[in-house]
């Protein structure tokens, strides 16, 4: 081996790079970049808080030291198991029900012409607007909660696995016919997994949409868990705290979407490269 | 043998208005281990009549049947391969030759095994792990190949399976798809709109004619068997000049106005 050879060797082949900068370097770092931003802005925040927000904005190190004594606090995880155990169970509903009707309804006529107009009401309508009626209707209790997030999330469900059902190629099921497939192999064998990757879209979407019920009704009406929280801390001139709660929820949202990529990956690999890959 | 007597089929418009005639009266029979091309204009009802075959759609008059048997529905003596290649883009090459195998009761290592030597058939072995989004159309299309021939069909329907692939492909294909036919001797029922691969390939060509449907004329070809390992001296040769021209004087005959628009366009 010449001593050029070793050369380029030792240095990685990275000669072109070697001219660069430190910074421009560290800046091609997707990590570096997105800590760069969050520093960025928590300096704006902070210099905001002390310089023109008043009572009820708090520092950026306040809020930081407040999450971290959140995150210490029995009643603190009290109120998070108290709504995420709405949240789940009502996303758990969904699933159950949300997927099969919207099979359902792309593959039958009859079940789509019964049930279309109030998939449309469900999707156009304010949920929120429900939460009166709900609350009239069987009171302040976990069933509330858990209806409205299956209220928020379901047409997602369901209309994503419709849409899924309609856009699994037709020649496919004609293939499974033309080697003696029946209704029930085609329906596990080729329009369940040909409706997959849009499933995985409107759980994904769905979840989401389970995280703003959850918050959305607890805010409004009924005061436990965390939106429960962020009342009492308002009502208790905490503003630290009630951001603190709120920057959980943020990350609570961000961790349980990143999970559901990740599962939506792994799941419907063929997508990456294939028509639905979006 | 396959007989079809006097098959017709009609499609309704919507409100029973502008309905299509797909098939009038359609009389064609089909011989053990023949190659027959169907030869026809888009839109001539010749993928309807590989349909019924295939026991895909019904049809409202007359018969079909497969060895004395009428057809009611897809049966195992049957395979189809499509223009669409119909590949479930969700699993990988083996995956989807074992398909038809596992839906006709092969199952496991058996089914596997006999989707790994009809893989090496059409010529893509080392791809058996491959996903569809993986492989070129020409790769995609052997793969349903295989998948149809896998289940061992004493009849093959294949609905324009070269269609949708570029000339090169196409040859190559055309040359390996003889290979195989003629090692393994089907029936083969083989719908094109091309006049050259219909010729290149067939026994016999059937020529359909367009709303209504119609099976019009039935031209022998004479170039001898085997002919795929040269294809291409087949294609120069006399014979192949004079069935083509014969079967153009057929076709121009119904494709004059079409013709008339285009000179004019030109012109």
């Amino acid at each position: 081996m010449s001593s050029a050879d070793s050369q380029r060797l030792a240095t990685g082949g990275g000669r072109p790079r070697a001219g660069r900068s430190l910074v421009s370097r560290a800046l091609d770092s997707k990590a570096v970049l997105r800590l760069l931003t969050l520093a960025v802005i928590a300096a704006i925040w902070q210099w905001y808080a002390l310089a023109i927000g008043g009572l009820l904005i708090p520092t950026f190190d306040g809020t930081v030291l407040a999450f971290i004594g959140l995150l210490f606090d029995a009643e603190f995880w009290r109120a998070v198991w108290v709504s995420n155990q709405a949240m789940l169970i009502g996303f758990g509903v969904t699933v159950a029900f949300g997927i099969p009707m919207g099979l359902l309804m792309g593959r039958y006529r009859p079940a789509e012409m019964f049930t279309d107009v109030y998939i449309n009401i469900m999707l156009v309508t304010p949920m929120a607007a429900l939460i009166p009626l709900i609350i009239m209707a069987i009171g302040f209790g976990l069933n509330a909660r858990v209806l409205l997030v299956v209220l928020f999330a379901i047409p997602m469900v369901i209309v994503n696995s419709r849409a899924g059902v309609r856009e699994v190629d037709p020649s496919l099921i004609e293939m499974a016919q033309s080697f003696g497939a029946r209704e029930r192999t085609i329906w596990w064998r080729i329009l369940v997994p040909g409706s997959m990757p849009a499933i995985m879209t409107g759980l994904r979407i769905g979840l989401s949409r389970s995280l703003t019920a959850m918050v959305v009704i607890e805010l409004l009406l009924i005061a436990v868990g965390l939106g429960g929280l962020i009342i009492n801390f308002r009502g208790a001139f905490e503003p630290e705290s009630l951001y603190a709660v709120v920057v959980f929820v943020v990350l609570e949202a961000l961790l349980l979407i990143t999970i559901a990529r990740w599962l939506e990956r792994r799941l419907v690999p063929w997508t990456r490269e294939g028509v639905l890959a979006k | 043998m396959i007989e079809i007597r006097g098959v017709s089929k009609a499609f309704p418009g919507r409100g029973g208005k502008g309905g299509v005639q797909a098939l009038e009266d359609v009389n064609l029979t089909v011989h053990d281990n023949e190659f027959l091309t169907v030869l026809g204009p888009s839109g001539c009802g010749k993928t309807t009549l590989l349909r019924c075959l295939g026991g895909l759609v019904s049809w409202d008059e007359g018969e079909i049947l497969i060895d004395g048997r009428p057809v009611t529905g897809p049966g195992p003596e049957r395979a189809m391969v499509f223009q669409s290649i119909a590949l479930m883009p969700w699993a990988t090459v083996v995956r989807n030759v074992t398909f038809g195998l596992e839906l006709r009761g092969v199952s496991g290592s058996d089914a596997r095994a006999r989707a790994r030597e009809l893989i090496e058939v059409v010529g893509l072995a080392g791809f058996e792990s491959s996903m569809p989004f993986e492989l070129s159309g020409g790769m995609q299309q052997r793969v349903g190949l295989a998948r149809a021939l896998a289940v061992q069909p004493e009849v093959l329907l294949m609905d324009e399976p070269f269609g949708a692939l570029d000339e090169q492909t196409r040859r190559l294909l055309q040359e390996e798809l003889l290979q195989i036919w003629e090692e393994r001797r089907t029936t083969v029922v083989f719908i094109t709109h091309s006049m050259e691969e219909a010729v290149l390939l067939g026994d016999r060509v059937a020529l359909m004619s367009a709303r209504p449907g119609k099976i019009e004329e039935i031209v022998t070809v004479p170039m001898p068997r085997p002919r795929s390992a040269h294809l291409d001296t087949v294609e120069g040769s006399a014979e192949f000049a004079e069935v083509t021209s014969r079967l153009w004087g057929r076709l121009r005959e119904w494709q004059v106005d079409v013709g008339r628009h285009r000179r004019v366009a030109a012109g």
